[in-house]
């Protein structure tokens, strides 16, 4: 727009459009004419609403199942698969998520700030697949389990247990496996995190789950399972399992 | 570069961008379908396409316009396929009320429930300019229109949205 044919109407239409706009003989003009200045500053406010109600709280992301393509290590293209959508929630996701996360305001107390966001995320992740979380002795299909640890550039040796639930999702930005083994008393979830350095192991109890972040190696691992499941065996399977590649 | 190394740093890149663009990547399509689990099904297909045609992004740099692209064509497919009616504002959906309403701040809230009120075509640039900071001719890019037309619509959904709220203050 020419600065000589800046008039209120123009300004006023400019404006509308992009109120942190820049454009020729705006500012001189508003500088003049206090009636498109209120308006310029009342659309500036509004757009800050605008941002402010935008911005909606993002759930915890899972990512599909990829296929294999030629030219990326595979021998063959499978097809595409959505993963499949669970209507109703698992009463364990939801009973865990709530006990850990009032327990943990207490136990983090002590903790650093990165390991209270590392837990905090590790609850909301759980709480955000109560699917994962069921009682099977049907194991989750090789290809699939290839997918998740592979991607991720990990190892998991077969010591770790029967894995009836392998995704891979975001942790504290970072694409991690989501595992879930049988345990004696119930499915426990594992999440193996290669770049979250933790150093203690962090414990995560409640009344109705039984949890840790475990360090291993450089990264940890995170291993939640019921009130009355025996975490020792299965850190210990953990720490016999799980290799970290890089 | 052998073939099992190349795959890994696909992966790794194709990570990396999830990684940093899925906030933006479901905001995006929540606010197009005003319906979040519409949105979760919608970034699901859309993360399954950018992995099968990763190669075709030549730089990372422009991996959100290139991502956001994508899904705003399986957003169009997705109501293709399901056929779903018009959202209509008085009868939401639990899924649909909360992603307006959190309770935390009723200003928001007010605002939410007014942009979700607004016709696809004004909402749309809209979420683009002041979200994703999209300039008018990125905008028009994306939706396939003039800059003119862009800006008349970001214009109008400002007006629209100053109306209704200085007639609620009773201006």
């Amino acid at each position: 727009m020419n600065e000589r044919d800046m008039n209120c109407e123009t300004y006023r239409d400019a404006i509308a459009a992009e109120p942190a706009g820049d454009f020729a003989g705006g500012e001189e003009h508003a500088a003049g004419c206090a009636d498109c200045r209120a308006l310029r500053d009342e659309l500036r406010a509004l757009d800050e609403r605008i941002a402010r109600a935008l911005a909606l709280p993002v759930p915890d992301i899972e990512l599909p199942e990829l296929p294999e393509l030629p030219g990326a290590g595979a021998d063959k293209v499978v097809e595409l698969r959505r993963r499949p959508r669970f209507g109703t929630p698992a009463w364990f996701g939801l009973a865990a998520g709530l006990a850990l996360a009032a327990f943990i305001g207490l136990q983090l107390g002590r903790s650093g700030v990165d390991e209270r966001s590392l837990a905090d995320q590790v609850v909301a992740h759980l709480d955000h697949e109560p699917h994962s979380l069921v009682v099977t002795d049907v194991a989750v299909p090789e290809r699939t389990l290839s997918s998740v640890v592979n991607r991720n550039e990990v190892d998991v040796a077969p010591g770790l247990g029967l894995i009836t639930y392998a995704r891979s999702c975001v942790i504290n930005g970072r694409v991690i496996p989501h595992l879930v083994i049988q345990g004696e008393h119930g499915p426990v979830t594992l999440l193996l995190m290669p770049e979250e350095h933790v150093d203690a192991a962090i414990p995560l109890e409640g009344r109705a789950v039984n949890g840790v972040i475990l360090p291993v190696g450089d990264g940890s691992v995170a291993i939640i399972g019921e009130r009355d499941e025996s975490l020792e065996q299965i850190e210990e399977r953990v720490i016999d399992s799980v290799k970290w590649k890089t | 570069m052998t073939e099992q190394s190349a795959g890994k740093a696909r992966r790794r890149r194709f990570d990396r961008l999830v990684a940093t663009l899925h906030a933006d990547l479901w905001r995006y399509t929540a606010w197009l379908s005003r319906d979040p689990q519409v949105a979760e099904e919608v970034v699901q297909e859309t993360l399954l396409r950018a992995w099968k045609s990763l190669d075709s992004l030549r730089e990372d740099a422009a991996a959100k316009p290139w991502l956001l692209t994508i899904a705003r064509r399986e957003h169009a497919r997705y109501y293709e396929r399901k056929r779903l009616e018009t959202v209509d504002v008085d009868e939401l959906t639990p899924a649909q009320a909360a992603m307006i309403a959190d309770g935390h701040d009723t200003d928001t809230d007010d605002m939410r429930a007014a942009i979700f009120g607004l016709a696809d075509e004004y909402r749309e640039p809209l979420v683009l300019q002041v979200l994703m900071g999209y300039s008018a001719k990125e905008i028009a890019g994306l939706m396939d229109l003039k800059p003119g037309a862009v800006l008349t619509r970001l214009h109008r959904a400002r007006l629209q949205l100053k109306a209704r709220f200085d007639r609620d203050l009773g201006n």
